[in-house]
């Protein structure tokens, strides 16, 4: 694959399955079991996600550890659901809407109506756009 | 919500970016409202807000075509679900005011088709919400 594009040309396509499973059954599985591994094995090394409503950048697989580890810490309770996805194996690429049910330490729960668009660099998100409906709550971490 | 899907990958993107951000862009309020069922959705999930129906929905686009001297939507890419009826887009919107100043935004929309035209859209915003 040579230049790569967000949902560019000359991508191999994966099963339509893979893009709803990866969301859903891995990355905010991953993301609502507070498991770091297997939120960070969703990424390629030099993965970009970009919270897009507070142009906030996390650049590269070890910032965005240290975002969700701040994130982890911050709040006691994270739910994902109320899924509807746009899957696209054409252009390797799967955009999702959501809500979000969320607990900060010492406060009351949260609720979001967010949206993430993905796009894959072969099995792993490549670049991650997230729009939130609220305050951004994917801050910088401690590196 | 699924509909029966009808339109193909080619059709869902003309759709979305010529019939409807072509129409917007020249303010062609009855094409774009030729986008949309009468029963149509539009949500703005950054600011939860929601214009329930076509009159609803043209009066939204009243005040956004008269707040606004010039609207261009360009950069579009696209994730088409061919199979589901559904395509979503990021796109910068390049906005000028009357006084000459510009809002540039990132968006990006959700469109669910039923029948060729528009039953829910959302919206979300990468900044200030124009669409009141």
């Amino acid at each position: 694959m040579t230049d790569w594009q967000e949902a560019g040309v000359g991508q191999e396509a994966l099963p339509y399955p893979f893009y709803i499973d990866i969301v859903t059954k891995r990355y905010f599985d991953g993301v609502d079991n507070k498991a770091l591994d297997q939120v960070l094995d969703c990424f390629t090394e030099d993965a970009v996600l970009t919270e897009v409503t507070s142009s906030t950048v996390h650049t590269g697989k070890a910032a965005i550890s240290a975002m969700f580890t701040r994130l982890f810490t911050d709040f006691s309770s994270i739910w994902h659901g109320n899924f509807v996805h746009t899957a696209d194996p054409g252009s390797n690429s799967v955009c999702s809407q959501f809500t979000v049910l969320i607990t900060p330490h010492g406060g009351g729960e949260l609720r979001y109506e967010n949206c993430n668009r993905f796009y894959l660099k072969g099995d792993k998100f490549h670049r991650v756009y997230v729009y939130m409906s609220g305050d951004n709550l994917l801050k910088e971490g401690e590196a | 919500m699924q509909y029966e899907p009808h339109l193909d990958r080619a059709a869902l993107i003309d759709l979305a970016t010529m019939q409807y951000f072509g129409s917007v862009d020249r303010k062609d309020m009855a094409a774009t409202l030729a986008c949309f069922h009468d029963e149509a959705l539009l949500c703005v999930q950054t600011e939860f807000t929601r214009h329930a129906g076509k009159a609803a929905i043209k009066q939204m686009f009243e005040g956004f075509f008269g707040a606004y001297t010039s609207i261009v939507h360009k950069d579009f890419t696209c994730t088409v679900d061919e199979k589901n009826g559904r395509i979503t887009a990021s796109f910068e919107a390049v906005l000028t005011a009357e006084d000459g100043s510009v809002t540039s935004l990132f968006n990006t929309n959700f469109w669910r088709i039923r029948d060729g035209k528009f039953q829910e859209v959302y919206v979300y915003f990468s900044g200030a919400n124009v669409l009141v």
